[in-house]
């Protein structure tokens, strides 16, 4: 057998169907059918005949469209259809792929079979494929958990933004800090506070960061240590600029988030401190009340007059807070840290004042058992009141003069002159003027003392103060008569109070508030639960003063309710301790009298 | 086998790689449906004879392979088409894209024959990421829209019934 006799046998073994195409209706087998031909087509074996094959297949019909035009347009070459499966003709394994080739003009296809397990490419691509789809449904599902995540920030951040406006609205500016005090987040508040961008602070110690005092810092520090339910907020003043200080409040919180943070609320309280400096000041100066034209004229004179360091004479009727106006003198001056020492002049001997006033050696007089500081050494560096100085006796004066203009005191007994640095504040009800041109008063005392002036307004010349006055004794007496409960005043009990002429001024109104609680069985002071003089009696019958003859039968009956206690009956009457010694005095009220 | 005198009519499904065209082909040829993926290679021919308007008709699908970055459809495989069923993946936005550019290439090789816009996959309609505004611009010569499911059969029937119809009396 030649070579050439062997190609058949060779081309058998590629079973490969190659088909000669002579023309477009005559094709002629070159090698035996492949063993992968469908039986159908070659139900004579010794046919070898492929044109059923080629119409009964819809691509290579198709492709064969396609081989015409390279066969016509080619001298030689190939064209390959690519892989088609067709399962009508070759089952669902089979993958075919056909071939137009030319050569010297002569015009073959060529149809080849492969075996799933042959296409390698196959599990190349579905891995590539899987893969891309995979990487596909993770990008999506990354896509989606972004959007999730950024819908949540969003959500997240308009609720912060939500939160931080309303908080700025109330004015509260947050800092959160870490367990290391390490400041993780400051509002947006914070900048009207300290001036300072928030951000700028994020990081810093809060210690260092906050402009707080270093006790402020402790204040703060202390609360942030304690128990959450022990916790309670921390007045501190901030400088934000110079000359501007702000009062906030600082609040300590944990984080309810993470306890190991911790939000500090500071809450600008400036603004409320201003004007509740401003209400306060206009309705209350030091212990004195009062909000009419006269108080506030009052406290503006307090004012002028304590930080000059002269004698002040204080006038005005009994009852009207002539102490309380000597105490506010003292605070408010230079000398408030010293001493301030309050002594009654009326009701006593000269001897006994003096002795009060500027001490005694021991011996100086019978029961002079030892060494006596007197008041004005007691007063050293600070003031002295000199309450009812009109009620001093002529002696005592001189001495007081003297001391006035030399500033030693002399203790009886005792030649040694002591040097003592008071200021002298002098009070009386009376009239010294005309107690001068009475003989009763020292003029050059007078002149002494009364550098500076101050006369107190009678209550019923500041009736509008009334309903203030009367809170705050309603407040004050509560406590005292263990009453908490009774908090308001009937409108009925008010008029007679704002009506009543109060000769005792605001000490009376003080008494009615402790006997109004005695008698009152409510939460509301009526008007039968105030006295028989002022719920009773219209306000023109009432005088100013009772006749001395009913003035001492109401001092007799005190006395006898107080079982003979003076104070305690100057008390009951509305009267100051020595307003009740000089109309003991003047009344000729005898001590056997006073004790029974 | 197919009745001779049947009206015979090539219809390609082209869209990209997964859409679902060989689960289509599948439902409608033989009513099945697999849940596992298998990537045809190259193309898959297979036929099915319908009635349509009391005609016989024998529909050859050809299943071409998903066109991606691996493989480009052979614009010959499109030559001689009566039409064809373009396959988006109603759950992959990136489908869109590739049936923009398979769309052009049918324009090119089978010039303007009907076609169907089929939106796969309804029965995972909550994760779908395409709605009718993103794939107005196919739908608006499309002979015909339709939402299916190869998994269900929502809709496989109908798409190529009305698109056989549609080849019938075009």
């Amino acid at each position: 057998m030649g070579v050439d006799a062997l190609y058949p046998e060779i081309l058998n073994i590629f079973e490969a169907l190659i088909v000669h195409v002579e023309s477009a209706t005559q094709y002629r087998t070159m090698s035996g059918l492949p063993c992968w031909y469908p039986a159908s087509f070659s139900s004579d074996s010794s046919s070898t005949d492929p044109r059923e094959f080629v119409q009964k297949s819809f691509f290579l019909q198709s492709f064969l469209h396609e081989a015409e035009e390279f066969w016509q347009s080619h001298d030689h070459g190939k064209l390959q259809s690519g892989l088609w499966s067709e399962p009508a003709l070759m089952g669902d394994e089979s993958y075919l792929e056909a071939t137009a080739l030319v050569e010297l003009g002569q015009r073959f296809l060529i149809v080849q079979r492969y075996q799933p397990e042959m296409v390698t490419i196959q599990p190349v691509l579905q891995k590539a494929r899987d893969n891309q789809l995979a990487h596909g449904q993770e990008l999506e599902a990354r896509k989606h958990v972004e959007a999730q995540l950024g819908t949540q920030l969003a959500e997240s951040e308009q609720i912060r933004d939500d939160v931080i406006a309303v908080l700025d609205h109330l004015q509260l500016a947050t800092v959160m800090i870490d367990e290391s005090q390490v400041i993780t987040s400051a509002s947006p508040a914070v900048f009207q506070l300290f001036a300072c961008d928030p951000q700028s602070l994020v990081g810093e110690l809060w210690t260092h960061a906050l402009p707080l005092k270093a006790d402020q810092c402790r204040l703060v520090q202390e609360q942030i240590a304690l128990p959450e339910i022990r916790r309670s907020s921390v007045a501190v003043s901030l400088q934000k600029q110079k000359k501007s200080w702000r009062e906030v409040e600082v609040e300590v919180h944990e984080d309810p988030r993470d306890q190991r943070r911790t939000i500090l609320f500071l809450k600008d309280r400036t603004e409320v401190e201003d004007l509740r400096r401003q209400l306060i000041g206009h309705a209350y100066f030091e212990k004195l009340i009062g909000k009419s034209p006269a108080m506030q004229d009052l406290y503006q004179r307090i004012q002028e007059i304590a930080p000059v360091d002269v004698s002040v004479l204080i006038q005005g009727e009994t009852g009207t807070g002539k102490e309380l106006v000597a105490q506010a003198l003292h605070q408010l001056s230079e000398r408030k840290d010293k001493p301030f020492v309050a002594v009654n002049c009326a009701g006593l001997t000269d001897s006994l004042l003096g002795s009060q006033l500027f001490g005694h050696k021991r011996g100086a007089f019978t029961g002079a058992t030892s060494d006596h500081e007197g008041f004005f050494e007691a007063a050293e560096g600070g003031m002295l009141f000199l309450d009812e100085i009109g009620d001093m006796p002529l002696a005592t004066q001189t001495t007081l003069l003297r001391v006035l203009q030399e500033g030693e005191i002399m203790r009886l007994g005792e030649s040694r002159p002591r040097k003592v640095d008071v200021r002298v504040l002098a009070a009386t009800h009376q009239n010294l003027q005309e107690m001068v041109e009475r003989g009763d008063f020292r003029s050059d005392l007078l002149y002494r003392i009364r550098v500076a002036r101050l006369q107190l307004p009678a209550l019923r010349e500041r009736r509008e103060d009334i309903p203030l006055l009367s809170e705050a004794f309603l407040g004050q007496a509560r406590v005292v008569t263990k009453k908490p409960e009774v908090c308001d005043i009937a409108s009925e009990a008010m008029q007679a109070l704002l009506r009543y002429p109060w000769p005792g001024n605001v000490r009376e109104l003080k008494s009615t508030f402790d006997y109004a609680l005695i008698h009152c069985h409510g939460t509301q002071i009526h008007l039968s639960d105030l006295p028989p003089e002022i719920c009773g009696t219209p306000a023109s019958l009432v005088s100013v003063r009772a006749s001395p003859r009913n003035e001492r039968k109401d001092i007799l009956s005190a006395l006898e309710e107080a079982n003979g206690k003076r104070a305690q009956a100057a008390k009951l009457l509305g009267m100051s301790r020595s307003t009740f010694y000089r109309r003991l005095s003047e009344l000729a009220i005898s001590p056997e009298e006073q004790s029974t | 086998m197919s009745d001779p005198r049947a009206i015979q009519k090539k219809v390609c499904m082209l869209g990209g790689f997964s859409v679902g065209k060989t689960s289509l082909v599948k439902r409608f040829v033989t009513g099945q449906f697999s849940e596992k993926y298998h990537t045809t290679i190259g193309v898959k021919i297979d036929q099915k004879s319908l009635c349509v308007d009391a005609t016989e008709m024998l529909l050859v699908l050809w299943d071409v392979y998903g066109e991606d970055d691996f493989q480009k459809v052979r614009a010959s495989y499109l030559q001689g088409s009566a039409g064809y069923l373009l396959v988006i993946d109603g759950t992959r936005e990136d489908t869109l894209e590739v049936a923009h550019q398979l769309r052009a290439l049918a324009i090119q090789s089978m010039g303007p024959v009907p076609y169907a816009l089929v939106i796969n996959k309804s029965d995972l309609r909550e994760a779908w990421q395409v709605d009718p505004e993103m794939y107005k611009d196919l739908a608006s010569n499309a002979c015909l829209v339709l939402e299916t499911s190869a998994k269900t059969g929502e809709g496989v029937e109908l798409a190529f019934a009305e698109l056989a119809k549609q080849l019938l009396n075009g």
